[in-house]
């Protein structure tokens, strides 16, 4: 129909679950990023202060699982959001 | 060459993941619909039941073996997570706080075991097995009961319009039904924000387990079959780290939450 408008196109092709599905899918993926973002600051700052003081490395260890445990968590909701969502649409 | 269906326990991996019915109770006009997930939270209340006492139960000084292990977990969790923050209540809320860790911590590990493969083998029966804490409804209940726990104990130890009024920090008076409100959704987001983390880590752990599995079956190649069993193991080794993890972080934000309830002042 739109012979040079490929998104409209595209978009007209794979319908509202299409949609419905894209979006669950960047949104679950941005999630991730956000995610991996965080934990991986939280890594290297625990990394750097054990390697500033040895003896503190046990206290450290422990803050930092704790902390990434917490970012999953609401990671996981932002997933599950989005599997719902899935199951209701697509 | 043999059939899938005679080894593995199902041919469907993900059908480690979601709830089977086993049978259905009919009492009057209601209908209990029971399921394997239920059975394996019944089963690990009788593991706690059996073990936990008979371990406790050695006459000797020095601790051996089962009693060790229980008296670590036990003492670890009361001497570092919950006496730090709880000070001299902590002989109150200890036992909950064991309880609810071991319950967790139990749910998680007998799903990691594979009942359904060995359960398969000796009788017929097949989904007896399961995680309990993969259900949105059991993992509910322990965030339900963590939250009756914080504010009953929280009314109980300052008065009903104490603990209200404890709610709101002093700030500027523009900014108390604001902050009321905030503090009144966070009681409420605060066990689901438990409930959800417990369920999404298990189911996540398990969904991605038969993802892999689950590629080595569409794919009918030998060498992305041994690929996959070594993925699937060091998966598992995560999984059973993330069990302990799980059951610990459980344990500990409601000891934060209990403590914020009793002391508001820490």
């Amino acid at each position: 129909m739109f012979d040079c408008n490929i998104l409209a196109e595209g978009m007209l092709a794979i319908g509202d679950p299409g949609l419905a599905a894209l979006g669950v899918g960047l949104g679950a993926g941005l999630v991730g990023m956000g995610a991996a973002l965080g934990i991986g600051r939280i890594a290297g700052n625990a990394v750097e202060s054990i390697a500033r003081q040895p003896e503190a490395g046990g206290r450290i260890f422990s803050s930092m699982i704790i902390t990434a445990a917490l970012i999953e968590g609401f990671t996981f909701f932002a997933l599950v959001i989005s599997i719902l969502a899935l199951n209701k649409i697509g | 060459m043999i059939r899938t269906s005679v080894i593995l326990a199902s041919e469907n991996p993900l059908s480690h993941v979601v709830q089977h019915p086993l049978f259905t109770l009919q009492v009057g006009s209601w209908q209990l619909n029971f399921s394997n997930h239920m059975l394996m939270a019944l089963v690990a209340g009788l593991l706690m039941i059996i073990f936990l006492p008979l371990a406790a139960r050695q006459r000797t000084m020095v601790p051996q073996g089962a009693r060790n292990l229980v008296e670590t977990i036990c003492e670890f969790l009361r001497e570092k997570v919950a006496r730090p923050q709880l000070g001299e209540n902590t002989d109150r809320f200890i036992k909950y706080l064991w309880t609810i860790f071991y319950f967790i911590l139990f749910c998680n590990l007998l799903g990691m075991i594979p009942t359904d493969g060995i359960l398969y083998f000796l009788i017929g029966k097949n989904h007896l097995g399961g995680t309990a804490t993969c259900n949105i409804y059991i993992t509910g209940t322990l965030a339900v009961t963590a939250f009756i726990m914080v504010h009953v104990s929280g009314i109980r130890h300052q008065g009903l319009f104490n603990y209200i009024k404890h709610f709101v920090p002093t700030v500027p008076w523009p900014l108390i039904p604001i902050l009321f409100v905030l503090e009144l959704l966070g009681a409420f987001i605060k066990p689901f924000a438990l409930a959800i983390r417990l369920f999404a880590n298990m189911l996540a752990g398990h969904t991605v387990l038969a993802a892999l599995i689950g590629m080595a079956l569409v794919l009918h190649n030998y060498t992305i079959a041994g690929v996959t069993i070594l993925g699937a193991s060091a998966l598992s080794l995560l999984e059973l780290f993330v069990a302990f993890l799980q059951a610990y972080i459980f344990t500990f934000l409601t000891t934060i939450f209990i403590s914020a309830a009793v002391h508001p002042e820490h």
